[in-house]
Order: C-alpha cells, then sequence, then structure tokens
C-alpha cells in the first residue's frame, strides 16, 4: 500500500503570525533586490562589490574601497551588465558614486538610521565571493553617533567579502546604511544621512547631473 | 508595508530595551569590560573567567553611574561569579516561571554591555539536552547550545527570550566551538551556594590522573568495563588519596563502582556532597585489580583560580 502522503496545503501548526513573517522575508528580499547591483571589473569579469541604486537617472552608490578604477561594470537587478563611470569617490567617507546610462532605474528608499535600536531587525544583501544576491538576517548591535548624529551602525548579520558597497535595511525594505567593514565579527555599515551629504556633496561639484533633484 | 516583520522587530527591540535595565557592565579586567545580570537585588551575576582583580572591581549601570562592587565568590567549575553591589542599585532581571523549557528553534537575543549602551545579537537554540560536566567537572542542569554569534564582552551577560526575558548567562569560557548557556536553575543554585558559603563545595582526592590504554589482556582478565583508565601522576602529600594508600603509577579504573576513563569524569564525580564521606577507588597495581577506601576531603576555593 502506497505511504499516504499529506497535501502541502494542510493545516500547519505555524501561527498566522510566523507564516507571515516568512512570505513578507521574500516580499522584502525581493524588493531589496530589486535596487541592489554587482559591481566588477572593467571587463565584467572579476567581482568586486555590491551598490545600491540611489537614484533613477542612474547614479549608484558604492564603497570607495570597491570603486578603486574609473571604468567599471555593474550588474543591474536584471541581470544586464552595463558599463559604469565612477563620477565621484571620497575615501575618509569610504563612499564612491558611480554613473550609469540607463534610465528607470528603481531607486531605494532611504530609512532613518537613528530610528534603529539595539534588537531591531535589519537585512543585508549583497554579492558576497562573487555569488548574485545573497541575504543575511540579523539585528542591530550598535548605532555610533558623531556630534549627535548617526555615523556607524554595527549589525549582527554575517558578511563576506564582496557585500562591501551593499545595503543594511530595516524591516520595510528603507536602506538604513552602506555595509563597509567586518569589525569582530560584526558587520559595520556607513549610516545613510552620511550617504546622502556625500551624494548632495558630489552633485554639487559638478561631477554628474541628474535631469530632477533629489529627495531631501 | 511589512507589518509582521515590522512588529516583529518592534518587539526584539523592545525586548533588548526591557532586558537591558538588568544588564551591567563589569569592569574587573584591563581590556574590555565583560557583563553581567543584576540577578537578585543588589546582587550580580558574571562570567568567572571575566573576573580577572579581586580588588577596586566597578559595575556600570542601565542609567550610567557606576557603583563599587565586591566579590563574593566564584565557580570556575561553572563559569560564575557573583558580585555585591550597595543596596538597590541596579534593577534586577525577569524570569520566565519555573518548568517552562528552553526549546530548540526557539528565538533568542544575546545581549551585553562591554561600553555604555547595550548590545545585542539573535539567533535560535541550537541544541538542547539533559544535565552535563563542563570541562572542570561543574553540574549545568541542562545543555544549551546557541545558533549565535558572542561578541567581544557578551561573556557574563544574558540569554534573553522574545519577550525580554532571562533564561541564562552567555559564556565563551565552557566550550571552544559555540556560545554556551548556563541556564537560569544553575546559575541560582550556584549563586545560592556563592552567597550562603562563599565558595561552591566541591570534593577532593589529590590525585593528578591521565587517561591510558590498558592490555587488552587485562582488560579481558579482570572484566573491566573500559579500555581506558586514570593512571595516578601525582599525589598530594597528606591528602586524601595519600592518606589511603594510593601511589604513583596506580590506574584508577572505577569510582564507586563506576568505570572512569576521563579525568572530567573523576572531577564531576567528586562533587560536594561527597566531602567527608568514604568512597571505594577501584585501581589497578601491578596489573592486579584492588579496592582502596579513600575519604574524600574539600577542595579549597583558592586551590583552583
Amino acid at each position: 500500500m502506497a505511504p499516504t502522503i499529506a497535501p502541502t496545503n494542510a493545516p500547519t501548526m505555524l501561527g498566522t503570525s510566523t507564516l507571515a513573517v516568512g512570505r513578507e522575508l521574500e516580499g522584502l528580499a525581493a524588493l531589496v533586490r530589486s535596487y541592489t547591483v554587482g559591481v566588477r571589473s572593467r571587463s565584467g569579469r572579476q567581482p568586486l562589490g555590491s551598490g545600491v541604486i540611489w537614484h533613477p537617472d542612474g547614479l549608484i552608490v558604492t564603497n570607495a574601497h570597491v570603486a578603486r578604477e574609473r571604468r567599471l561594470v555593474v550588474a543591474l537587478p536584471n541581470e544586464a551588465l552595463v558599463e559604469a563611470e565612477c563620477v565621484a569617490r571620497d575615501e575618509s567617507c569610504d563612499l564612491a558614486l558611480l554613473h550609469v546610462d540607463v534610465e528607470g532605474l528603481r531607486a531605494a528608499p532611504v530609512g532613518d538610521p537613528s530610528a534603529a535600536r539595539a534588537g531591531s531587525l535589519v537585512l543585508a544583501l549583497g554579492h558576497p565571493m562573487g555569488v548574485p544576491n545573497a541575504m543575511s538576517l540579523g539585528v542591530v548591535h550598535a548605532v555610533t553617533t558623531e556630534r549627535g548624529n548617526p555615523r556607524f551602525i554595527a549589525a549582527d548579520v554575517a558578511l563576506a567579502p564582496g557585500n562591501s558597497g551593499g545595503p543594511l535595511v530595516d524591516a520595510d525594505g528603507r536602506v538604513l546604511g552602506i555595509n563597509a567593514m567586518v569589525m569582530s565579527g560584526l558587520g559595520v555599515a556607513i549610516t545613510s544621512n552620511v550617504v546622502r551629504r556625500f551624494v548632495r556633496q558630489a552633485l554639487a561639484s559638478g561631477a554628474i547631473t541628474i535631469s530632477h533633484p533629489l529627495a531631501a | 508595508m511589512s507589518s509582521a516583520l515590522q512588529s516583529l522587530s518592534d518587539d526584539l527591540a523592545a525586548a533588548v530595551e526591557a532586558a537591558s535595565r538588568s544588564v551591567v557592565a563589569v569592569h574587573a579586567r584591563r581590556r574590555i569590560p565583560s557583563s553581567g545580570v543584576v540577578w537578585r537585588e543588589g546582587i550580580v551575576v558574571t562570567a568567572h573567567h571575566t573576573v580577572q582583580r579581586e580588588d577596586g572591581i566597578t559595575v556600570s549601570l542601565d542609567d550610567g553611574t557606576a557603583v563599587g562592587a565586591t566579590l563574593v565568590g566564584r565557580d570556575p567549575s561553572t563559569d560564575l561569579a557573583v558580585l555585591r553591589l550597595e543596596p538597590g542599585a541596579g534593577t534586577v532581571a525577569q524570569h520566565p516561571a519555573d518548568g517552562e523549557e528552553i526549546r530548540v528553534g526557539q528565538l533568542v537575543l544575546a545581549l551585553g554591555r562591554p561600553g555604555a549602551a547595550v548590545t545585542a545579537a539573535m539567533g535560535v537554540v541550537s541544541a538542547t539536552g539533559g544535565e552535563w560536566r563542563t570541562w572542570h567537572g561543574g553540574r549545568i542542569d541542562r545543555f544549551v547550545r546557541l545558533d549565535l554569534a558572542i561578541y567581544d564582552g557578551f561573556s557574563g551577560g544574558p540569554l534573553v527570550d522574545a519577550q525580554g526575558r532571562v533564561l541564562g548567562i552567555n559564556s565563551s569560557g565552557l566550550a571552544r566551538a559555540a556560545a554556551m548557556t548556563i541556564p537560569a536553575r544553575t546559575v541560582e543554585r550556584v549563586a545560592t551556594q556563592l552567597l550562603e558559603t562563599g565558595h561552591v563545595r566541591r570534593g577532593f582526592m589529590g590525585v593528578g590522573v591521565q587517561p591510558v590504554r590498558l592490555p587488552a589482556g587485562t582488560v579481558r582478565a579482570h572484566a573491566l568495563g573500559r579500555d581506558v583508565g586514570l593512571m595516578v601522576i601525582s599525589v598530594e602529600e597528606g591528602a586524601p588519596a595519600h592518606a589511603a594508600g594510593v601511589s604513583l603509577g596506580d590506574i584508577i579504573v572505577a569510582f564507586d563502582g563506576t568505570a572512569v576513563s576521563d579525568p572530567s569524569e573523576l572531577l564531576g564525580a567528586l562533587s560536594g556532597e561527597r566531602v567527608g564521606k568514604p568512597v571505594s577507588l577501584r585501581i589497578l597495581r601491578g596489573g592486579a585489580p584492588q579496592d582502596v577506601t579513600v575519604t574524600v576531603g574539600e577542595r579549597s576555593a583558592r586551590g583552583e583560580r
């Protein structure tokens, strides 16, 4: 006699909130994927790190230590490989701004790092070791501030080289920071307020022009 | 947008906030401070291995104030130490009701205060089991292994559930590979003993042993349960084993009728309840088994630091 196999839609012991958490995590990962890119060498072969689409006019933020060359290649969320130019770079805050000649990109929603508390859920997405769209879930460990403003978020997420330049996001998929390094096993991200200031300064210097202004 | 995730996130942050009131920084070593938990009114429990000085210990509370602390006692065998604060200092931790077991897969947070602010790590309970003995022979009521990263300064901090209730004290000093939690029940028992007597009572024979493989013929001839015994490599002058005539080269194969083949088994068997009582030791001397009776002594707290 053939063994009876329970249909997969049979009621489970899971509470509805647990199922909702699982579903929302999948939705969250899909959202974050839609604005996370891979950054590669000019030949397109060597993975260097990750990046975040900051503006629909083709502006991408990554780490300065990822974008060491002026000419690079970016792997877009739809997997298309496009040429990118590094238009601004600041090693003191480890940020770089790339431009790709592609319109209608989906820009990342930006969150408020000052609202992050120890224990808040966070998610990191990136291309560690060239693996596309690897996701890591954790909680905020600590937020360090500078003159009252958030500067770094240390998070209990597993990061590897290649996560650099990718987003650290809150439970709503809003970018709290750009993952930049690993310290004592903790992922450390540069907070989005620092990224905003860097992008504003790059635009003010005339490094690149955009068709419509950035949100404040 | 994502309501369940956002509320889970809020709950976790709220659990950290609630539990953080009882989490303190313990300044008792040179490098970064370790963590501790206000376990009872004016009493802090921390990890023994992080208390590297006995005088001039200070504790930073949740409200940012620093207070002096005195060392009540320590139990190296369970890696716990108890400190006394001035009365009324700190907020006492909340625990789950007795009988609520820690379960595999349960979402947990490890908290630490390696500086002014409390810090958090999240994970799940990866394994649970029954009572076990540490390397140093300490009895831990329940085996709780975590799939969670314990960062610098986290030892002595609490493991909390999603409601912010303290399940135990985390230590990196009990196992090499993974973070372990000393369950609340064990902490309670050890803290009570330390508060009453200043140390945890441990049995003592005064021998140093090393595992040795026994010849197959000897194992067969004397129907020994195991093929490894514990060779006596030192005997302390005047100690209980010395008084009972145990000598260098004797191989201990059983303690009170139970086969022993690892030093931790012998340490584990020498619990506080044995102190002052005679126990039968089966030894091999010159290849022949014989029984000697040792009256178990009490190990001084100082001898083990």
